[in-house]
């Protein structure tokens, strides 16, 4: 468990505590405000300057000596921050988790506050120009969202009920898309996305810059040799290249100090031959999310 | 030292964005093929924000450590509104 199972999981993992997704916990830290301000104009997140430096060429700058390193520790506190005065517009304390579709379903199903809702995902839209509809909020963040025209898909329905809602996860997810979970801000839980690498904000700086605004999931994947038939159809799935076809062994190795333990790649496999295994299995894991 | 300069990749608003001929969010072109993705759509700065629907947009080369200088956005732009140099 991360530091903020500690913290926030009251002795689990933290996206399982239902108290993390209730509304009395929203008033009490005002989120309706934050989410309000934070949504408004988010394109615009890695534009503005902040304490006078933008994102732009962030790789370069976080590479400066000295400079770099005062850089990262700042957007690391900043990301993490759980002080009275966030401020929105810079996403302060928004970070979230790889999470298997097991896990979704569960907090679809059972832990999400209504009303649920379906919108075009902010990542697609501003790094690609493309409207998709595949990031599932809920509670009050629904409630923000819908204001915002552009993100709420026309002639279908947005609204989703439990059912609906765990459906198109599903759906999301065996298309290969990488189920996530949101603290915005923590510790209040209101999105589940479907992320892709490297369209998707958080990934693109966990991956590219190293910084954690998305953490790696509880579980690696586990190729059992004697089902594997080296197929190779779990490796086009994998977003943050962590399986390979290895010809000579007739199957597919996975490192496991990449793999974010999404699941994606279990989908593919006709043989059953990929399972999720606790992190907490592997020593050199433990702890390293 | 000092880590290795990012390529500059420039765009011309007077083309593309507020100013331009285009709103960039109906080409977006440069955006898709872009293999490591180092544009952002994002509301023009300079004018009037209508926070339920921006009416005016740019796009901005941001991610510019991961340009691989491959010069595809160059020949995909419609305008001719890009530039990449070192």
């Amino acid at each position: 468990m991360c530091d903020w199972c500690m913290k926030h999981g009251a002795g689990g993992k933290w996206y399982m505590n239902a108290k993390n997704y209730s509304n009395e916990l929203a008033e009490a830290i005002n989120a309706q405000e934050y989410l309000k301000e934070q949504w408004k104009a988010f394109e615009m997140v890695y534009i503005r300057r902040i304490m006078g430096i933008t994102s732009i060429d962030l790789g370069y700058k976080l590479q400066l000596p000295i400079i770099g390193r005062i850089l990262r520790w700042s957007a690391e506190r900043m990301i993490h921050s759980e002080g009275k005065h966030r401020n929105p517009v810079r996403a302060d304390g928004h970070f979230g988790q790889v999470i298997p579709l097991e896990e979704a379903k569960i907090i679809l199903g059972n832990l999400a506050a209504e009303p649920i809702i379906e919108n075009y995902c902010m990542c697609r839209w501003m790094q690609r120009g493309i409207k998709e509809a595949c990031c599932i909020n809920f509670g009050l963040l629904s409630g923000v969202i819908e204001k915002l025209s552009r993100f709420i898909p026309k002639d279908t329905k947005y609204r989703l009920d439990r059912d609906e809602a765990i459906a198109h996860i599903e759906e999301h997810n065996k298309k290969g898309y990488v189920a996530t979970v949101w603290f915005q801000p923590v510790p209040y839980i209101n999105a589940i996305c479907s992320c892709e690498n490297p369209e998707c904000g958080g990934l693109r700086l966990r991956n590219d810059f190293g910084l954690h605004t998305v953490y790696k999931g509880e579980y690696v994947a586990e190729v059992d040799p004697d089902r594997c038939q080296a197929c190779g159809m779990c490796v086009t799935k994998c977003q943050f290249g962590v399986l390979r076809l290895v010809q000579s062994l007739k199957r597919v190795i996975v490192d496991i100090n990449k793999c974010f333990g999404c699941g994606v790649c279990r989908h593919a496999c006709k043989y059953d031959a990929i399972k999720l295994v606790p992190r907490e299995n592997y020593p050199a894991l433990r702890g390293v999310y | 030292m000092f880590p290795k300069k990012s390529p500059k990749v420039t765009i011309d608003y007077t083309k593309c964005g507020e100013k331009g001929q285009m709103d960039p969010r109906d080409c977006a072109k440069c955006l898709r093929v872009c293999d490591p993705a180092i544009f952002i759509l994002h509301e023009s700065p300079n004018m009037p924000i209508d926070p339920v629907d921006p009416k005016y947009w740019r796009i901005t080369p941001v991610w510019l450590s991961l340009c691989n200088m491959c010069m595809k956005c160059v020949k995909v732009c419609p305008l001719g509104a890009i530039t990449v140099s070192r």
